[in-house]
């Protein structure tokens, strides 16, 4: 059927939206595209990161220098040490940013005050796995469970499967995430010794990459694990449960049933399918949130990610641990989007455009 | 031999118990292979319900409560859904209302066909794309569609893909469910022979539910009419047009004209002699002039050519003047509106209102042509806000316009109720807007445009929304605002047959241009643009059967 006639039909063809290039290049276009952004705004939060701490009156060898100064005076020795010590910037502002460039992209952030002398990158390369795998497996479980069983909730909308699922998990949110890790510290950990109350492994363990060790980690993460999952799940249940209520109710819905489609097809190929879209912005957030957010439960818990670390760095002034991890932050709320919206483009036709 | 669908005493109610309403009252009817049957009723009668309910897809709170219907021989009521899901291959299918949105946005065309080969495994598999081209060329469509997705197809072709999707069942029965009303006049014509024609070629039997007699008799051998849950006339479509026995169908068919006629006669309505020394006229009365505009708008994706939406136009509207603006979508009319109420400026030319250049108006202007000229638009369902009174919606332009206060701006707004014809207005005024009828509320919407005593209106589409009953009564409206208070008017609209009843002049609008214009009457009998013609030719004519 390559010549087909049209007509009758050519009042309505002629109006149809103009299609350009083909399907790959386009694919690639958009991806390049993204990337572009991601590059864009990578450059504009380094620079930023860059630009406010010089914005702030002082430096930290002026407020080094001023608690001593409060014990005697300071020789000119003394004064010369710590600044060579904490590094005072020499040079125009030109040469700085292109000095502070290097150091970004060679990873050196300089030494931390607090774990003095250990370097800033060697302390966030330690803490990020413990932290990526803890939060970021439990942030990708959650929403991977919550979305299925908010298909499920809103596919047999009235039934138990949706009742029991959207209350337990709108009750287990309503919770404070610290109140959570209190109750099964107390529960599992001290009065059941089920689990280990902190820490990511065994005194007696040391990091390496051995069964062992693996397992001893999992073990030590369950506490902090559960925390999470149990105040997430309930946001992600409710979320797709109610879009899914929505497409159910579409034409395109109606429309596969009354061609006779098989159920499971209708519900997860139609109905969850579209569903899924706006909850992917969620997702999104919540995997860039994964580095930052875990303050709370991994203090409660004692546990040495990136949360601890920066708990540490606020309430110690540990200026370049702190620029270091909020830069960290930045750094992969943005990664986290570039990847949602890749998914997007490859779930979502029409954002391929 | 024995009909194809026997329906008998079928009754469909919404909701249970003391708040349920029915839908469809205790209704029977057979129809026969082959047939094509047209159901006809207004917004509300339980056509759709109806269709629903003989397609088996009646969803909560809509549920079939009694009566039976059966599909040769067997009673769909009763099937279990899995049973019910197994017979749609060869048995019946349906086309959706909003068959723009009848597609899965992110599906492929061809993976809709895939799904439906798949869930019913009549076509061997090496057979799925053939046999999928041969369905969209059924529909006029090229193979190329197969791998677009919906959104980058037109709302004709969208519909053209879900019929095919439907055909792909190899129904007995095609439900249509208002199958062409959410597209353009033409696109609707070349759809509704496209069915046609697909109708006596595949030789399924087919049920046209429809709104619009026009289109059912152009194309059904016999019509139900239905109104209020009950079929209240059923006969061969030239018995209909010819000898109608119910009194409701002879009210909708008597809203029927052919706008090339010499006199043109819609009941409830009645064109006065316009003379212009009748109308009271305002003080300084000013003109809109639109001088050689266009309009251009940036390509929409780079690489590709900008678009013209409006082509070098030029037109007067004089002070109680009325001139029809006539196009497709996409002819350039509403950008034209747009430039006119300044949400758009003009790429050339200019648009004057009096002394005030619309093209560029300063900050403290456009209030100055907000009072002036205001809108009366297509949806009055989305017009209003819901969650506020008649009353409230009235009373905002009210005091933001004239400055009225407290009791007086409160008086206005019964004035207003009054002349926009919704008494008793003290009742009207404490209504929200679900309580109110289409017409109503498309009054509601004429009376917010009155309130700040505008000189020009500009009504886009004010009637296609409407049931074709309540359509003269909003027109006569807008006729009566003209006679009595000299307000000009701009009426944008695809339907010939209402431009020609409120209309003095005519413009017709094709690819942002003026293709045609002069006096609407003269225009539309005796049109010299081949555009026009073809405008005038897809109107749904129930007498056009005669002619052929």
């Amino acid at each position: 059927m390559t010549s087909v006639t049209i007509a009758p039909g050519s009042a309505d063809i002629s109006a149809a939206p103009r299609i350009t290039g083909s399907g790959k290049g386009r694919a690639w276009a958009y991806v390049a595209r993204k990337a572009g952004l991601l590059l864009l705004t990578l450059w504009a939060a380094i620079t930023l990161n860059f630009i406010l701490p010089r914005l702030m009156p002082g430096s930290p060898a002026d407020a080094a220098l001023a608690k001593l100064a409060q014990n005697g005076p300071v020789s000119d020795a003394t004064k010369a040490a710590i600044e060579a010590q904490l590094g005072v910037p020499t040079g125009n502002i030109l040469e700085q940013y292109v000095a502070y460039l290097h150091q970004v992209v060679t990873l050196d952030f300089g030494v931390s005050y607090t774990f003095y002398p250990q370097s800033v990158s060697e302390l966030v390369s330690t803490a990020l796995p413990y932290t990526l795998v803890l939060v970021g497996v439990v942030t990708i479980i959650a929403f991977v469970l919550g979305t299925l069983l908010g298909v499920l909730a809103a596919w047999k909308r009235g039934t138990w499967l949706d009742t029991l699922p959207t209350l337990a998990g709108s009750f287990a949110s309503a919770f404070p995430y610290f109140w959570t890790a209190l109750l099964l510290l107390f529960f599992a950990g001290y009065v059941g010794r089920l689990f280990p109350t902190s820490g990511a492994y065994g005194p007696t363990a040391s990091p390496q990459f051995t069964l062992g060790f693996l397992g001893d980690a999992i073990y030590h993460a369950a506490l902090p694990a559960l925390t999470i999952l149990i105040t997430s799940l309930g946001s992600w249940i409710l979320g797709m449960r109610n879009t899914m209520i929505s497409t159910i109710g579409d034409d395109y819905v109606t429309f596969a049933e009354a061609n006779g489609l098989k159920p499971r097809t209708v519900a997860l190929r139609y109905a969850a399918r579209n569903a899924i879209l706006p909850n992917l912005t969620s997702f999104g957030l919540a995997l860039g949130g994964v580095v930052g957010g875990s303050i709370l439960v991994e203090r409660v818990f004692g546990y040495p990610g990136i949360g601890y670390l920066l708990f540490n760095a606020v309430t110690n002034q540990d200026y370049p641990l702190m620029q270091a991890l909020f830069l960290m932050i930045t750094v992969s709320v943005l990664i986290a989007n570039f990847l949602v919206d890749i998914l997007y483009g490859v779930l979502d036709p029409r954002t391929r455009r | 031999m024995t009909a194809l669908l026997e329906i008998t005493d079928l009754s469909v109610d919404y909701g249970e118990g003391a708040g349920s309403t029915h839908a469809v009252n205790h209704v029977s009817f057979t129809l026969q292979h082959g047939e094509f049957v047209g159901l006809v009723g207004e917004s509300g009668s339980g056509k759709s319900t109806l269709g629903f309910a003989v397609t088996g897809l009646s969803k909560p709170p809509a549920h079939v409560v009694g009566g039976s219907i059966l599909l040769d021989g067997v009673d769909i009521a009763s099937l279990s859904s899995a049973d019910l899901r197994e017979q749609r291959h060869g048995g019946i299918a349906m086309v959706l209302q909003s068959g723009m949105n009848a597609l899965n946005p992110v599906r492929s065309i061809r993976n809709h066909f895939v799904d439906i080969f798949r869930a019913h495994g009549h076509i061997d598999r090496a057979d799925w794309n053939s046999r999928a081209e041969e369905l969209v060329a059924k529909v006029e469509l090229p193979s190329s569609v197969l791998d677009r997705y919906p959104g980058e197809l037109s709302g004709g072709m969208r519909q053209r893909v879900s019929i095919a999707l439907a055909l792909s069942l190899e129904p007995k029965l095609m439900v249509f469910d208002e199958p062409t009303t959410a597209l353009d006049v033409l696109v609707q014509h070349a759809v509704m022979d496209t069915i046609i024609e697909l109708q006596k070629k595949e030789n399924f039997t087919a049920l046209l539910i429809s709104h619009d007699l026009g289109i059912v008799l152009e194309s059904a051998q016999r019509v139900l009419v239905m109104h209020e849950g009950e079929i209240v006339e059923d006969a061969p479509s030239r018995q209909i047009l010819e000898s109608p026995r119910d009194d409701y169908t002879k009210m909708l068919l008597s809203h029927y004209a052919d706008p090339r006629a010499d006199v043109v006669e819609l009941p409830g309505f009645e064109k006065r002699v316009a003379s212009v020394s009748s109308r009271t006229r305002q003080k300084d009365q000013k003109a809109i002039v639109v001088d050689h505009v266009s309009k251009v708008y940036p390509a929409p994706r780079r690489g590709e050519p900008q678009v013209t939406a409006v082509d070098d136009v030029s037109f007067t509207l004089e002070p109680g003047q009325s001139l029809a603006l006539v196009g497709a979508s996409g002819s350039g009319k509403s950008t034209l509106a747009k430039l006119i109420t300044a949400v758009e400026k003009p790429s050339a030319g200019s648009v004057r209102f009096g002394d005030l250049d619309v093209g560029s108006l300063r900050r403290g202007q456009f209030r100055q042509l907000h009072r002036d000229v205001q809108m009366v638009f297509q949806d009055p369902y989305a017009a209003l806000n819901p969650l506020h009174t008649v009353e409230y919606t009235l009373t905002r332009p009210v005091v933001n316009f004239t400055g009225l206060k407290g009791l007086d701006a409160r008086r206005r707004v019964l004035e207003l109720l009054d002349t926009v014809g919704l008494s008793p207005v003290e009742e009207f005024a404490a209504k929200l807007p679900h309580q109110l009828s289409g017409g109503q509320r498309q009054r509601v919407v004429i009376a917010r445009a009155l309130a700040s005593n505008p000189q020009v209106i500009i009504a886009d589409e004010p009637v296609s929304m409407l049931d074709v009953s309540l359509r003269a009564g909003v027109l006569a409206l807008l006729e009566d605002l003209r006679e009595q208070w000299g307000v000009s008017l701009l009426y944008i609209t695809h339907d010939l047959l209402s431009a020609r009843v409120v209309t003095d002049n005519i413009m017709v609008l094709n690819g942002g241009r003026v293709v045609e214009r002069g006096n609407t009457a003269e225009v539309l009998r005796n049109p010299s643009d081949e555009y026009t013609i073809r405008l005038l030719d897809a109107i749904p004519n129930p007498g056009r059967r005669d002619v052929a």
